[in-house]
């Protein structure tokens, strides 16, 4: 390596036509594409009743269990509580579309036909053609007009294994690694302008896009975990736990008569 | 989360002239003058005094403030609901209704408009109506533990104390740390006659209440406030249990009663309890009589 003596001189032309444009525009992008993205995003739809309660059922059934083992309520209202939601549940009273009919096919309904499921995945597919896009149009304008420049010259050396990072584009063995390429500052900026998002955008903000560059389609996945779910079969399986916690109640209150006693030195009859 | 809070505040809002709101409408004018300084909290401000002005009959001020708020959020479900409580002040309760009708038809998931309906038929006194409305918003939006506090006290109006318990189990289950629902589930099962279940509730709340003096033993302290409530309680319940012995295998609930000496320590304990109050409060030595005692301590209480 004889980067020290045979220096390579760039014009400052470079820094002035190309490395600022480029972190430039790829700034302004970012911040633009956070707006765009907050226009896309249309607010969450209201729920019908019904299908809050269909989701809600199950809670009712979860809190009456935790607190099975010192409940609040005495054994014969826990039961009847207990015995109502199981009977409901079997009965499929709680399910948005009324209880199933005999025939009706049990499959999860395809989300492909299902207008709500629809509509949230076409959002996913919306702010992620806004991520992608300008991207895309970005590299592709560094690597037409930029192709194979050198930029910059980081101020402290490197190990040659950071070659491939920071000089991409630039098939060159012997240059020093400190020199960076067009395409590898584009990269660079893509991954490491996240902090500068964060500083000018607040912490909730939609610029980065190498968060979602590792799953395409997690942001259309994710607003829709319950949209698949067999509520029915969730129900049927919450009768075993309402059974077993049954079976664990005991009243907080059931000797509280003692308990007081003993509490205020009172001699409590063995008889 | 806050959201959904101030709009329970506001389902449960009772117009009520007192202190507190006639203050904050003398203070009308500054507050419209600086609201817009203080940000969120001024308009939270501007909706209190809304509902201050509805409070002491003032329509002009609240329509002023309303109409700054629904500038502000238009569409916003708290502002709906609070026009929904304008509207029940002068209006007539027909158009109220069907005011929160068309909210809801709109946006049912929206329960605070279900139980301002409820408030609305059961100031009418159509009782079985506003039940009927509280039951099924409860039967979706579950947690809300003042809805089923609300139910238990519709039931108790009519004389159905069995619902009432069934409903304050719901409570109790929402909010077991609650010692304030134990005493009401108690003080409902007494009403009952399910003293067994009642007495075990009442020591509960006791048991729930006597020991907030951290370095006293709960032998040696003053019962006040909540566990001096429950104290006498216990106290009705052993007297009642004592005097009409078939009440205690008489329980709706299956409760198994206290065994015979435990109960008469019991009313030993209550008697000794309820005495320190009393001379605590009064100076004076109680009533030696059981029923005296029960009566003078229930205006001490009162």
């Amino acid at each position: 390596m004889s980067g020290d003596t045979v220096s390579l001189y760039l014009d400052s032309q470079i820094r002035d036509w190309v490395l600022f444009p480029i972190t430039l525009v790829m700034i302004l992008v970012g911040v633009l594409r956070h707006y765009i993205v907050l226009l896309l995003q249309s607010a969450p739809k209201k729920q019908p009743k019904e299908v809050i309660r269909e989701q809600r059922a199950l809670v009712r059934s979860q809190i009456l269990r935790a607190t099975a083992s010192s409940s609040p309520i005495p054994p014969t209202y826990y039961k009847s509580i207990s015995q109502y939601l199981s009977q409901a549940f079997a009965d499929g009273t709680y399910l948005k579309d009324g209880p199933p009919q005999g025939d009706a096919p049990t499959t999860p309904p395809n989300p492909l036909t299902d207008p709500a499921a629809m509509d949230g995945m076409m959002a996913g597919m919306k702010t992620q053609m806004v991520m992608m896009v300008p991207q895309m149009v970005i590299m592709g304008w560094i690597n037409f007009f930029f192709q194979g420049f050198v930029l910059i010259k980081l101020p402290f050396p490197l190990t040659l294994g950071f070659k491939s990072m920071l000089q991409r584009g630039i098939e060159t063995p012997d240059m020093d690694v400190r020199w960076v390429s067009s395409l590898s500052w584009y990269f660079l900026n893509f991954f490491g302008l996240n902090g500068l998002y964060r500083l000018i955008l607040g912490n909730e903000n939609a610029a980065d896009s190498s968060r979602d560059m590792s799953t395409p389609f997690a942001a259309a996945a994710a607003p829709q975990p319950g949209q698949a779910q067999d509520y029915n079969k969730l129900f049927k399986a919450e009768r075993d736990n309402l059974e077993f916690s049954e079976g664990l109640h005991s009243w907080v209150a059931k000797d509280a008569d003692t308990r007081i006693l003993q509490k205020y030195g009172r001699p409590i009859p063995t008889s | 989360m806050e959201l959904s809070s101030s709009l329970q505040k506001l389902g449960a809002y009772q117009p009520r002239k007192n202190d507190k709101s006639q203050q904050l409408l003398s203070r009308k004018d500054a507050l419209l003058k600086t609201y817009v300084a203080q940000g969120d909290e001024g308009w939270d401000l501007i909706e209190k005094l809304a509902l201050a002005a509805l409070d002491q009959g003032e329509v002009q001020v609240a329509d002023e403030c309303l109409k700054l708020l629904s500038d502000k959020f238009p569409g916003s479900p708290r502002v709906e609901v609070l026009t929904g409580i304008r509207m029940e002040v002068t209006e007539s309760s027909e158009i109220a209704l069907s005011f929160y009708d068309e909210l809801l038809a709109t946006d049912s998931s929206n329960a605070a408009i279900w139980r301002r309906k409820a408030a609305v038929l059961r100031r009418q006194g159509k009782i079985d109506q506003a039940v009927q409305e509280l039951s099924s918003m409860l039967d979706t939006f579950y947690t809300e533990v003042e809805g089923w506090i609300e139910l238990a006290d519709l039931y108790n109006c009519c004389h159905q104390y069995a619902y009432a318990l069934q409903s304050l189990s719901h409570a109790l289950l929402l909010a077991p740390q609650n010692p304030f629902h134990f005493l009401q589930f108690a003080e409902t099962a007494y009403l009952a006659l399910d003293i067994p279940l009642s007495l075990k509730m009442y020591l509960q709340v006791v048991d729930m209440t006597d020991d907030d003096d951290e370095d006293l033993a709960p032998i040696d302290s003053i019962p006040t406030g909540i566990t001096l409530r429950a104290w006498l309680g216990v106290k009705l319940c052993t007297h009642k249990l004592l005097t009409e012995p078939r009440l205690v295998n008489s329980s709706p609930s299956q409760t198994a009663p206290p065994t015979t000496s435990n109960l008469s320590s019991l009313d030993e304990l209550s008697t000794e309890r309820l005495r320190t109050a009393y001379l605590n409060t009064t100076g004076e030595s109680p009533p030696k009589a059981d029923k005296a005692f029960i009566d003078a301590m229930a205006k001490i209480i009162q």
